[in-house]
């Protein structure tokens, strides 16, 4: 089933909790190579589409 | 014949009906939401093509990001949403005081996050007149710190509501609201920090 991100403040809350986790793993991806932080981006994308999508 | 007290009570059209699991409302804020990261969605697109297929330096010199600046006003913005999600939770106990509390800490590290990206746009150094680097940068920034305004008004009206004690266990609707849209201009905050100031 697919999974709503924004259906409660907690579900929104829960889901910022995600984002910073991702954008962590992408900055430090970034620090050590700007081309490495764009791979990582995108399989941080795809992990939370998925995630997303249940 | 008999006519049922909360029948003559009631007044208008009858309440609508709806199949959602989600409440109106909070239906209405996701639909909103959504438009607003297809209005995000046009200006990254924007950016992806002046840095991607353009080939455009990012930051072009001899310009510079202010980065850690950013990264502080990343801190304030994401502590910001912890209040927020703290001031729901409390009320949600009936707990009036750390709802008031939470609510004005959040508006307060809001413009913290505002007056401190307004000073650093004053001594950035450079100008949307000096090429595309700059006028995405503040495309995007900018576009975001309208939102970051919009979500301190509705902070605002929900502070002086929280004061007046509009707010309880039961009803606190106008709350969860306002929350999951900080939460997102939050989340959008940190989608930008993270593609224009350190990728």
């Amino acid at each position: 089933m697919r999974h709503n991100p924004l259906s409660s403040e907690a579900e929104a809350f829960r889901f910022l909790g995600v984002v910073i986790l991702g954008a962590i793993v992408i900055v430090a991806a970034a620090y050590l190579n700007t081309w490495l932080g764009v791979a990582a981006a995108v399989v941080v994308i795809a992990a939370v589409v998925r995630w997303v999508r249940g | 014949m008999a006519v049922h007290a909360e029948q003559l009570e009631h007044h208008g059209p009858p309440p609508p009906h709806y199949s959602s699991r989600i409440s109106p409302p909070v239906l209405g804020m996701f639909l909103f939401i959504g438009s607003e990261i297809m209005l995000f969605g046009a200006f990254f697109t924007a950016y992806f093509f002046v840095r991607v297929a353009a080939g455009t330096p990012w930051p072009t010199p001899p310009f510079q990001l202010p980065v850690y600046v950013a990264f502080v006003n990343t801190a304030i913005l994401v502590t910001s949403s912890a209040t927020v999600h703290w001031a729901l939770q409390s009320i949600k106990r009936g707990n009036v005081w750390g709802l008031r509390a939470g609510l004005l800490l959040t508006f307060l590290m809001g413009l913290t996050f505002l007056i401190s990206q307004v000073a650093e746009y004053l001594r950035i150094g450079f100008n949307t007149s000096d090429g595309a680097f700059p006028t995405i940068f503040f495309c995007l920034t900018g576009l975001h710190g309208a939102h970051v305004f919009v979500g301190l008004s509705i902070l605002l009206f929900m502070t002086i509501r929280a004061y007046r004690g509009h707010f309880s266990a039961e009803h606190h609707h106008g709350v969860e609201i306002a929350g999951i849209y900080w939460h997102f201009v939050d989340v959008m905050w940190i989608v930008v920090y993270t593609t224009v100031y350190i990728l």
